[in-house]
């Protein structure tokens, strides 16, 4: 319903914006499916790192990996020389790429008493695929941090919803897909005042009644679709059909745990109700639980936030005591299970975007966490939870071509991330030239009128410091501001994200300065490009 | 500055107590020349406690000790049983009421304990060594209590009280009415006493047909002897399981009132199916029916001279746990807060002051008296061989306005000690200052470089 009233929307912000042509997705990567990568090292993960190999991509998969392999006459080549190859990261879970509408609790049902399943926070049949948007520009982000696999799950409530795992190259998301409806998460937050369970006690409490309803929901209908005669059906309930699939094993419920306590907690109802589990240490504590892990032969998404939990004894003697805490213990945590052998990969959950995401894992590689057990945490460790194993984590033949090309090493503070391949698709970062950009010779601080060629007129406001800059765009649709804007000469190029009619739309923009006035070109993603001029506005 | 302090310190008490967890070895510990107050028999002037491993061996004057012993010399100060404290809300993680609705016992404090609660390491600074931690008193039937022994540095597991009695709580008056609430709130049933005790017995009579259910399931299950199909069994219920459990006996019921009129009546439907009420939770007006209570055999945790907070807990007075002792109500004082648990003993001693009580009376109602409450009276609430090692050392008499509370051990083991924390904590201080030069000085040159 939503979506027609949503359509004509877009289909005028499209127009007016006009596009045609490339952008961060360079058209002519696209016409070549078959890529060869020849004189890098490449670091397969699968044995002992090729020193001067070649890496030939077919439509998508790895068709061949070697030192000596020939490239075939059909591929376009790169030549990766300086450059170190490995398998693309995986962010094994986040909520970066979810947009979830907004939850809105009437207080009036305070008064009636009668609440929901989603008050309760009680939302199996959330899905995440629905609600994940992958722009370009989210998409560049993720390349920029060396992460081409990202599995997202929504995080509110108890039954929080079905997760999803992506392959980032395309920006269709049904294109992108890896994984749908693959895992549960159960976290372990009450709901609020007077709705049952308000109490963490009773969110155990329920959960535990859940998992015995649905387990005797199967047993009942598994009973009915035997017999029929003489047997009464049982109700169709749909919260208990979808537990099922994950009471029964078949799939993996990810406890999100926001202290050791929560550990403990989901090792107990796993091992009660015989649950398929992962545990994903929100609070960073599983370091305090490993003999419990170890014993379950638990696995573990680590998350990179290092924040200490309210319960812990860290915590509760002041801020100075909270701080170190969480600059010299808990970023520890990933490096103690290494330690201990617990395998475990890496979430994004509680960081911002994937380059905060990565700054975390640094924050443990610094911590000691040794970088070829982060690299095999942000990869074969990360798919094999999955299930993925047969077609991500390693430079293999057969497998999705994913994979980021790097000056130096990857999980060094110095690498330089130069192209990533998602899907068989180049992507060359823009960044790493900025970077070498030449001192600004233009400022362009203040407002501008932008004019694009069908009429529309925008009026934007830059302000600019050294070689960057920000800005704010006063649209038709409403305002946006945008980050990140790079100078290099008197050329700039600035992105930004525009939500029109609910739609995101990812901009490219790209001009060249003389005094007062600009020239340039804007892009957007399938739809195209257009020309643009701007004139200073004085004052 | 001061927090600053204490952080630092807390991290090594902490620390030390996780780490000496792990020692398993079972040491002999004396200690030596103290005023012990014995709960059990006579106070012994200038005793000694001989302690192996985790339990007391013997008391009395002149022990002799085995090689290797350790000795403690109390240097004539006093010592006394663990502080047993059996209505706390202490190291309950995430809420202390299950709010959403109106019969909970399917929720369990067990499932919730935080072993960091730092309310802990308070408690034991007060000589608290045993506690009973509950679910609030927001419901008829509220959730599952848990008996914990303050192991600071344990895991929740470990802090569990071995062998005592589960509980349960359960409220009466205008808690679970819901009278006091302000804000939004659904007009929740019920919103009278009677309704309170009507809400209990609707429950107990849901109970008994859930419980028939699976007996009549069990019993055909016995009958088909694997001959024939086994019907579908009756649907797990959790909230039904504790409460059939309940009706058997199962749990202790610590029962939150104020009013003589609905404890009276709560005793009555106890009576009716013969369930185990163990103890009113605060039971202010307990003194007006002292003899009922001692008739039905039931307890009284109660405030020494807290009231008049609502309008239910007017009717009473600072004189109200002695006349209820002398009366033969088996008596505790409760803390049912954080703060207050630290100085229970200051409490013990206005039931001296306000009702005549004598020392070691006013002593049982923090000791040996909560202990019987709680189940656990054969291993702690008096110093007697063979009772566990959980021990309070005080520099003047415990009942003394101006005593504290030097020492605390439990299992044995010394968990609190106030003058080595005071030196940890000046050695703590000391540091910082020395850290806090270190990092100014390099800072003052570089600084002089530049001007």
């Amino acid at each position: 319903m939503t979506r027609k009233i949503l359509k004509p929307s877009i289909l005028v912000a499209s127009v007016l914006f006009l596009f045609a042509l490339q952008s961060y997705l360079g058209s002519e990567d696209k016409l070549h499916k078959v890529w060869a990568v020849k004189d890098c090292k490449i670091v397969t993960l699968a044995g002992a790192p090729i020193e001067k190999g070649a890496v030939v991509s077919r439509n998508g998969l790895i068709e061949a990996v070697g030192a000596n392999i020939s490239i075939p006459l059909d591929a376009e080549v790169l030549d990766g020389t300086k450059l170190s190859l490995y398998p693309g990261l995986i962010d094994s879970l986040g909520q970066s790429l979810l947009k979830l509408p907004e939850e809105k609790f009437d207080p009036l049902k305070m008064y009636s008493g009668e609440f929901t399943d989603r008050d309760k926070g009680v939302m199996p049949e959330l899905k995440a695929f629905d609600y994940v948007s992958l722009g370009k520009s989210i998409i560049e982000k993720y390349h920029k941090s060396g992460i081409t696999g990202a599995q997202v799950i929504p995080q509110r409530g108890m039954f929080t919803g079905q997760a999803s795992f992506f392959s980032l190259g395309n920006a269709d998301k049904n294109k992108a897909l890896l994984l749908k409806d693959n895992c549960l998460g159960i976290g372990f937050s009450p709901a609020n005042f007077m709705v049952y369970p308000n109490s963490l006690m009773g969110v155990v409490a329920y959960l535990r009644q859940a998992f015995t309803d649905a387990s005797y929901f199967n047993l009942n209908r598994e009973r009915w679709q035997k017999e029929m005669r003489g047997i009464s059906r049982p109700d169709y309930t749909p919260l208990l059909e979808i537990l099922t699939e994950y009471t029964s094993g078949k799939k993996p419920v990810i406890f999100l745990c926001n202290n050791q306590n929560d550990i403990r907690r989901s090792l107990n109802l796993a091992a009660d109700y015989k649950l398929n589990y992962l545990i994903c240490d929100l609070g960073s504590e599983a370091w305090r639980v490993i003999p419990e892990l170890k014993n379950a032969k638990a696995r573990v998404l680590c998350t990179v936030s290092f924040k200490v939990p309210s319960t812990s004894i860290h915590a509760q003697l002041g801020k100075d005591e909270k701080e170190k805490a969480e600059k010299e213990i808990y970023p520890k945590n990933p490096a103690k299970l290494a330690e201990a052998g617990i395998p475990f990969a890496f979430s994004s959950l509680g960081t911002d975007d994937p380059k905060s995401f990565m700054e975390g894992v640094q924050k443990a590689i610094d911590a000691g966490l040794p970088r070829e057990k982060a690299l095999e945490a942000l990869t074969a460790t990360a798919v094999s939870f999955f299930g993925l194993e047969r077609a991500l984590g390693t430079i293999e033949p057969g497998k999705i071509a994913n994979f980021v090309l790097a000056e130096g090493d990857l999980l060094s503070k110095e690498a330089k991330i130069r192209y990533v391949f998602a899907d068989g698709d180049k992507f060359e970062l823009k960044e790493a030239k900025a970077k070498e950009g030449e001192k600004p010779t233009v400022d362009i601080s203040g407002k501008w009128d932008l004019s694009l060629p069908n009429g529309l007129r925008i009026i934007t406001e830059f302000s600019q410091e050294e070689a960057s800059f920000s800005g704010k765009m006063t649209t038709p649709f409403g305002a946006f501001d945008f980050t990140g804007g790079v100078i290099s000469g008197n050329e700039i190029s600035f992105e930004m994200n525009v939500s029109v009619g609910g739609e995101n739309l990812d901009l490219y923009f790209s001009a060249i300065v003389e005094g007062d006035t600009m020239r340039g070109t804007v892009v957007q993603g399938t739809m195209g490009s257009a020309e643009f001029s701007g004139k200073r506005i004085p004052g | 500055m001061k927090q600053k302090k204490l952080a630092a310190l807390l991290i090594v008490v902490f620390a030390l107590a996780s780490v000496s967890l792990c020692q398993t070895k079972e040491r002999s510990l004396l200690l030596k020349n103290g005023n012990i107050i014995t709960i059990s028999g006579e106070n012994i002037q200038g005793g000694n406690i001989l302690i192996q491993g985790k339990k007391i061996a013997k008391v009395g004057k002149n022990l002799e000790t085995a090689a290797g012993t350790d000795v403690i010399d109390l240097k004539g100060k006093w010592v006394m049983p663990g502080i047993i404290d059996s209505h706390s809300h202490i190291a309950i993680e995430g809420g202390v009421n299950e709010m959403g609705d109106l019969i909970t016992p399917e929720v369990d404090v067990k499932d919730v304990i935080n072993p960091e609660d730092i309310n802990i390491f308070y408690a034991l600074t007060g000589g608290v060594t045993s506690i009973h931690t509950m679910h609030g008193s927001g419901n008829p039937i509220g959730g599952r209590g848990i008996v914990l022994k303050l192991r600071w540095g344990a895991s929740a597991e470990e802090m569990i009280f071995e062998g005592a009695p589960l509980t349960i709580k359960w409220a009466l008056g205008e808690n679970p009415k819901q009278t006091n609430f302000s804000g939004p709130g659904r007009a929740r049933y019920p919103k009278t006493r009677m309704g309170v005790e009507a809400s209990i017995r609707k429950e107990f009579e849901q109970a008994k047909d859930y419980r028939r259910e699976w007996d009549e399931y069990n019993q055909k299950v016995k009958e088909s002897k694997g001959k024939k199909a086994l019907p579908l069994p009756p649907k797990k219920d959790y909230r039904l399981e504790v409460v059939a459990d309940i009706l058997k006996g199962k749990y202790w019921i610590r029962c939150h009132g104020y009013q003589s009129e609905e404890m009276l009546s709560i005793m009555r439907l106890c009576k009716e199916y013969g369930v185990k009420l163990v103890c009113f939770e605060h039971g202010l007006e307990g003194y007006r029916i002292a003899d009922e209570l001692v008739k039905f055999n039931v307890a009284d945790s109660t405030f020494a001279d807290f009231w008049a907070y609502k309008w239910e807990a007017y009717q009473t007075m600072p004189q109200a746990p002695a006349l209820m002792a002398k009366r033969g109500v088996l008596v505790a004082l409760n803390s049912d807060d954080a703060e207050r648990m630290r100085h229970l003993f200051i409490d013990a001693a206005k039931t001296v002051r306000f009702g005549g009580l004598s020392e070691l009376d006013a002593l049982k109602i923090i000791t040996i008296n909560p202990a019987i409450i709680m189940g656990i009276d054969k291993q702690v609430g008096t110093i007697e061989a063979g009772k566990d090692a959980d021990l309070a050392v005080f520099n003047r008499h415990p009942l003394d306005p101006y005593t504290v509370c030097e020492m605390t051990l439990v299992d044995g083991k010394v968990y609190f000690d106030r003058a080595k924390y005071i030196e940890d904590w000046k050695k703590a201080e000391e540091e910082r200052k020395k850290k806090e030069e270190e990092a100014q000085k390099p800072k003052e040159k570089k600084n002089g470089g530049e001007v």
